[in-house]
C-alpha cells in the first residue's frame, strides 16, 4: 500500500475522507473504485501489522490515543480506548465479527425511523465484508483461555459461540494466523484505485459555506496548517473524533449528546493450566444473555493483568508471580445511561461525559458474579474480580460476597465499543443526519462511521460500521454522479 | 424421558402444618388425587393442635384409615438435634424413606428465628435423614439466596450465583451450602427453589394481600412493570413430587414456578378481576406509588434487619419495585415438570378456598 505522506496535501479534491478506520477506510475504497478523486487524512501514524506485538503495552503507545488512557468523566468514570492509526480500531482489536442481529436492525427502522436498511440488502453487504476481510473460524483449537469460557458455560447449559474473525491462516495452526484489517485489505484497495492515503494529519474544522463544507483546515504533527478544498467530505473519525470535528465546524444539533456504549466490567481467574498466550485473545463468547449482556475473554499480557489485579494490589497482586497461569475475562452490557461528547474551545480532545444508570449498575454487577461463575464452573482456582477491595472468590459461597462488596462507585468500567454520537435515523428532531449519513442542514457533509450507529448494538459493532459505512458510500454515488 | 422411582414406603415431611406442608400432606392423602401414595407419612409439627390440623387437612380430601396412606404427625422442632428425635425414630427396617423439608420461617419474629429454623434447622434435618439412611431429600429453598433481576426482562438461569437478599435471603442460602455439604457426605439431596407461591392453605398474609387489591390498596410501585415468577400451591407440589421420585444427580437445584413470569400490573388485574368474578366488591382506584417510596423502604427495611428487627410491611413495600423471575426450562427438561394452571385459574381457586373456608377479604 502506497504509504506517503506528501509534503504538501493536494489543494482540491473530489471527496475527502476523514479518517482511515473500519468507516473511512471502506468509504473511500467504495468511492476510488468508482472513479472518484479520494483524499483520506489520517491522524495516527502508519504501522504495519507485524511491527508491533499484538495486545502489548509498547502497541497501546503507538496505535492508541493518548495510549489508551482515556476517560469519560461520570461516577465512575469509564475508560475507553480509541484506534489512533492507519486502519484505525481494526487494526488492534480482536478482530472479532459479528453482523448486526436483525433484532437490532428491526429497532434502528422502526425506533429510529431508518429508512432503506433491509437486513437482505444489509447482509448481503455483511457477506461481501466477510470475503473481503476472509472472516473465518479457527481451523484448530483455540487459546486455552478461549477454550475454559466455553467449558464453563457448557457446564452451566448457557449458549456460547466462536465468533469469527478476520484471519487468514496458511496452516491448521492457529499460530499461523495473520490477521486482516482496513490497512491490508480496504486501505490498499483504495490506494490502487487512485486514492491518497496520507497519515499523521488531523483535521481541526471544515470551513462552511452556508449549507455546504467547502475546505478542511488541516494540520500536521509539527504544527504545520493547509487548506484542502473538495466537493463532498466524509467525516469518519469515530464516535469520539466525529462529532467533535462536526462541533468545532459549527455544527450541534443532536450531535454528540446520544454516546451509547458496552460498558464492561473485568475479572481475572487463575488456572491449574499455564493457559496464558500473551500475544492472542480468547474468540468465544458467552451468549445466553444477549442482547443485554455478554461475556468473552481480553488480551492478557503479564501488563494487561497487572492493570487488572491493581484494584485491589494489596492483595492481588501476590498473583501476578503466575502470569502463566492467569486470563483476564469481561463482562459487557448494552448501557441504558448516554453520554455526551462536548469539544471545547483551547482543548485538543472532546470532553466525554457517561452515566451509568442504576439497571446499568445492576446489571455489571450480576453480569460479573455470573462471569465468575462460569469460570469457577471451568475450573478457575481462584477469581480476582476488578473493583476495590473486592474479594478473592474460590467458591460459590464466595460470589455473594462478592455481589455484596460491589458499588458501582467502585469499579473499573472500561468500553471499546463506542457509538451513536451522530445518530441517523428519520426524524430530524431525534437524529443528527439523514438515513444515509447526510448531516441534517447540510449539502455534502457525510458521516460515516460508529458515530452513526442509532445506538449500541450489543455485538462488536465493527461489522455494522463497515456494512453501514459501504451501503451508505454506494448511495451517495448513486445520488451524486460524478 | 425422566425415570421415576417408586413410591417410598415412608415420606417425612416437615412444615406439614405450614402453607406448602398442609398441600403436600393433602395430595399424598388424596384417595382420588395424582400424587396419593400408600405407605406412612411422618408430618412433623410444632405444636399438637398443628397435629391436629394436619389430619383435618387430610380428612377434608377424603382420607381415612382405609385409604391406604398412614398418616402419623409428629410434634418435634428442628432448631434442635434433639427435636427431631421422634421424627427419624424407627426408621431403620421401614425400607425406603423420603423426606421433603418444607419447614422454614419467612417473616419471623425475630431476625434470629430465620438462621436458626432455616439454616440450623436444614443442618439438623439433613443430618438426621442421612444417619436414617434416607434415599432421598427435597430442600425447599426460595428466591431469596438468589436475589433480584437487574432488570425486567432478566430471567434467572438455573444456574444462578448467591446474591442473597436481605437476612431471609441469607438464611436461605446458609440452608443450601449446608444442605450440598450434606451431599459431600453422602446425603442424595436435591432442591427446589420456588418463588412467591399462591394457592390454598394460604395464611393470613397472604388473605391481606388480597385484601389490599380488592380495595385498590395494593402499592403498585414504579410503572408497574416489575416481573415476578409466581407458583401455584399445586404446581409446586407436582415439582417437589417429582424432585423427589425423578433420577438425577445428587445436589441438583431447579426452579419451581408458574410457566411464565407476571407482570406486577398483571398480577393486580388478575386478582382484581378474580374477585369481581367472584361477587366481592372491587375498588376501581389504584394506589401508585414512586419508586423512590420502595427504595426508601428497602433503606428502612435492610437498616432494621442490621439491628436484629424485622418489619413485613416494610419488608414487603421494600422489595416490591424488584423483579424476581426465573427460568424453568430445566425443571422441565431434567424433571418432566409441567405447571398445568396459570395466574387467572389459580388465584379464582384460591379466592374460591378462602370464601370456602369462611376467610373474610
Amino acid at each position: 500500500m502506497s504509504d506517503r505522506a506528501p509534503a504538501e496535501l493536494p489543494d482540491h479534491v473530489d471527496v475527502l475522507v476523514i479518517g482511515s478506520g473500519a468507516g473511512g477506510a471502506t468509504t473511500a475504497a467504495v468511492l476510488a473504485e468508482a472513479g472518484r478523486d479520494v483524499l483520506v487524512v489520517e491522524e495516527g501514524a502508519m504501522v504495519r501489522q507485524g511491527d508491533v506485538v499484538p495486545f502489548s503495552l509498547d502497541q497501546m503507545d503507538r496505535q492508541y490515543r493518548a495510549g489508551g488512557v482515556t476517560a469519560a468523566i461520570g461516577r465512575p468514570s469509564i475508560a475507553y480506548t480509541e484506534g489512533c492509526c492507519v486502519g484505525g480500531g481494526t487494526e488492534i482489536n480482536s478482530g472479532l465479527y459479528r453482523k448486526p442481529p436483525a433484532a437490532v436492525l428491526d429497532r434502528w427502522r422502526r425506533h429510529h425511523g431508518v429508512a432503506d436498511l433491509t437486513e437482505a440488502a444489509l447482509f448481503d453487504i455483511c457477506d461481501e465484508v466477510e470475503r473481503d476481510l476472509s472472516v473465518q473460524r479457527m481451523p484448530g483449537a483455540a487459546i486455552g483461555a478461549s477454550e475454559a469460557l466455553r467449558r464453563g458455560a457448557e457446564r452451566l447449559g448457557w449458549a456460547n459461540e466462536e465468533i469469527p474473525r478476520w484471519m487468514t491462516y496458511t496452516s491448521a495452526d492457529v499460530s499461523s494466523g495473520r490477521r486482516q484489517s482496513m490497512s491490508e485489505t480496504y486501505l490498499p484497495r483504495a490506494t490502487s484505485a487512485g486514492a491518497v492515503l496520507v497519515s499523521g494529519h488531523r483535521v481541526d474544522r471544515l470551513v462552511r459555506r452556508h449549507d455546504r463544507a467547502v475546505a478542511a483546515l488541516v494540520s500536521d504533527r509539527a504544527g504545520r496548517t493547509s487548506t484542502v478544498r473538495f466537493r463532498d467530505v466524509f467525516v469518519c473519525g469515530g464516535a469520539i473524533q466525529s462529532p467533535a470535528l462536526l462541533q468545532r465546524s459549527g455544527l450541534r444539533h443532536r450531535i454528540g449528546r446520544s454516546l451509547a456504549i458496552h460498558p464492561t466490567v473485568k475479572l481475572t481467574a487463575r488456572f491449574d493450566d499455564a493457559l496464558n498466550v500473551p500475544d492472542d485473545v480468547p474468540v468465544h463468547q458467552v451468549t445466553e444473555f444477549t442482547p443485554d449482556l455478554s461475556f468473552g475473554g481480553s488480551a492478557s499480557s503479564p501488563g494487561l493483568i497487572a492493570l487488572a489485579l491493581s484494584d485491589h494490589w494489596s492483595r492481588f497482586g501476590d498473583a501476578i508471580e503466575e502470569w502463566r497461569h492467569l486470563a483476564i475475562y469481561y463482562a459487557a452490557i448494552t448501557g441504558e445511561g448516554r453520554g455526551r461528547v462536548t469539544a471545547v474551545p483551547g482543548l485538543r480532545d472532546p470532553v466525554v461525559t457517561y452515566r451509568l444508570t442504576r439497571r446499568d449498575a445492576a446489571l455489571l454487577n450480576r453480569g460479573l458474579a455470573r462471569l465468575a461463575l462460569v469460570m469457577l464452573e471451568a475450573g478457575a482456582t481462584a477469581v480476582y474480580p476488578s473493583f476495590r477491595n473486592a474479594p478473592i472468590v474460590t467458591a460459590r459461597r464466595d460470589l455473594a460476597t462478592m455481589q455484596a462488596l460491589f458499588a458501582i462507585t467502585r469499579v473499573s468500567v472500561m468500553t471499546v465499543h463506542l457509538c451513536s454520537t451522530v445518530p441517523m435515523g428519520g426524524d430530524p428532531a431525534r437524529s443528527a443526519t439523514d438515513s444515509h449519513g447526510l448531516v441534517h442542514g447540510t449539502q455534502n457533509i457525510y458521516v460515516n462511521d460508529a458515530a452513526l450507529l442509532p445506538d449500541a448494538p450489543g455485538v462488536n459493532p465493527q461489522a455494522s460500521v463497515m456494512a453501514v459505512a459501504i451501503r451508505n458510500a454506494r448511495r451517495f454515488l448513486d445520488r451524486a454522479p460524478s | 424421558m425422566t425415570a421415576r422411582r417408586a413410591d417410598p414406603d415412608v415420606t417425612v415431611v416437615t412444615g406439614a402444618a405450614g402453607w406448602l406442608g398442609r398441600a403436600l400432606i393433602a395430595a399424598l392423602s388424596d384417595p382420588a388425587g395424582p400424587h396419593h401414595r400408600s405407605g406412612e407419612i411422618r408430618a412433623l409439627v410444632r405444636h399438637r393442635c398443628d397435629a391436629e390440623l394436619v389430619v383435618e387437612t387430610a380428612t377434608a380430601v377424603g382420607h381415612t384409615a382405609s385409604s391406604g396412606t398412614r398418616l402419623v404427625p409428629v410434634v418435634g422442632d428442628v432448631r434442635t438435634e434433639a427435636g427431631l428425635g421422634d421424627l427419624f425414630a424407627d426408621l431403620a427396617d421401614q425400607g425406603a424413606v423420603d423426606v421433603i423439608h418444607t419447614a422454614g420461617v419467612i417473616h419471623p419474629r425475630t431476625l434470629s428465628d430465620l438462621v436458626e429454623v432455616n439454616a440450623r434447622g436444614t443442618e439438623h434435618v439433613a443430618a438426621a435423614a442421612r444417619a436414617a439412611g434416607a434415599r432421598r431429600f427435597v430442600h425447599v429453598s426460595s428466591n431469596s439466596p438468589i436475589g433480584t433481576n437487574p432488570h425486567p426482562d432478566d430471567r434467572f438461569r438455573n444456574d444462578e450465583p448467591y446474591h442473597p437478599y436481605l437476612g431471609y435471603g441469607r438464611s436461605k442460602m446458609l440452608a443450601e451450602l449446608r444442605l450440598q455439604d450434606e451431599v459431600g457426605r453422602g446425603l442424595d439431596a436435591v432442591i427446589v427453589r420456588p418463588p412467591w407461591f399462591y394457592g390454598r392453605y394460604q395464611p393470613s398474609r397472604q388473605t391481606s394481600f388480597f385484601t389490599l387489591v380488592r380495595t385498590g390498596r395494593f402499592p403498585v410501585v414504579g410503572d408497574g412493570r416489575q416481573r415476578r415468577s409466581m407458583v401455584y400451591v399445586d404446581n409446586l407440589v407436582q415439582g417437589v413430587v417429582l424432585a423427589e421420585l425423578v433420577h438425577t444427580p445428587p445436589g441438583r437445584t431447579w426452579w419451581i414456578a408458574d410457566a411464565d413470569p407476571y407482570s406486577i400490573n398483571e398480577i393486580v388485574a388478575t386478582v382484581k378481576a378474580a374477585l369481581g368474578d367472584a361477587g366481592f366488591d372491587v375498588a376501581n382506584r389504584q394506589l401508585r406509588l414512586p419508586r423512590a417510596v420502595s427504595r426508601v423502604a428497602y433503606a428502612l427495611d435492610a437498616a432494621l434487619q442490621r439491628s436484629g428487627r424485622y418489619n413485613t410491611q416494610l419488608h414487603v413495600l421494600g422489595e416490591i419495585d424488584q423483579t424476581i423471575a426465573c427460568d424453568i426450562t430445566v425443571a422441565r427438561r431434567e424433571l418432566g415438570y409441567s405447571p398445568v394452571v396459570g395466574l387467572a385459574d389459580g388465584m379464582a381457586a384460591s379466592i374460591a378456598w378462602c370464601v370456602e373456608q369462611g376467610i373474610e377479604l
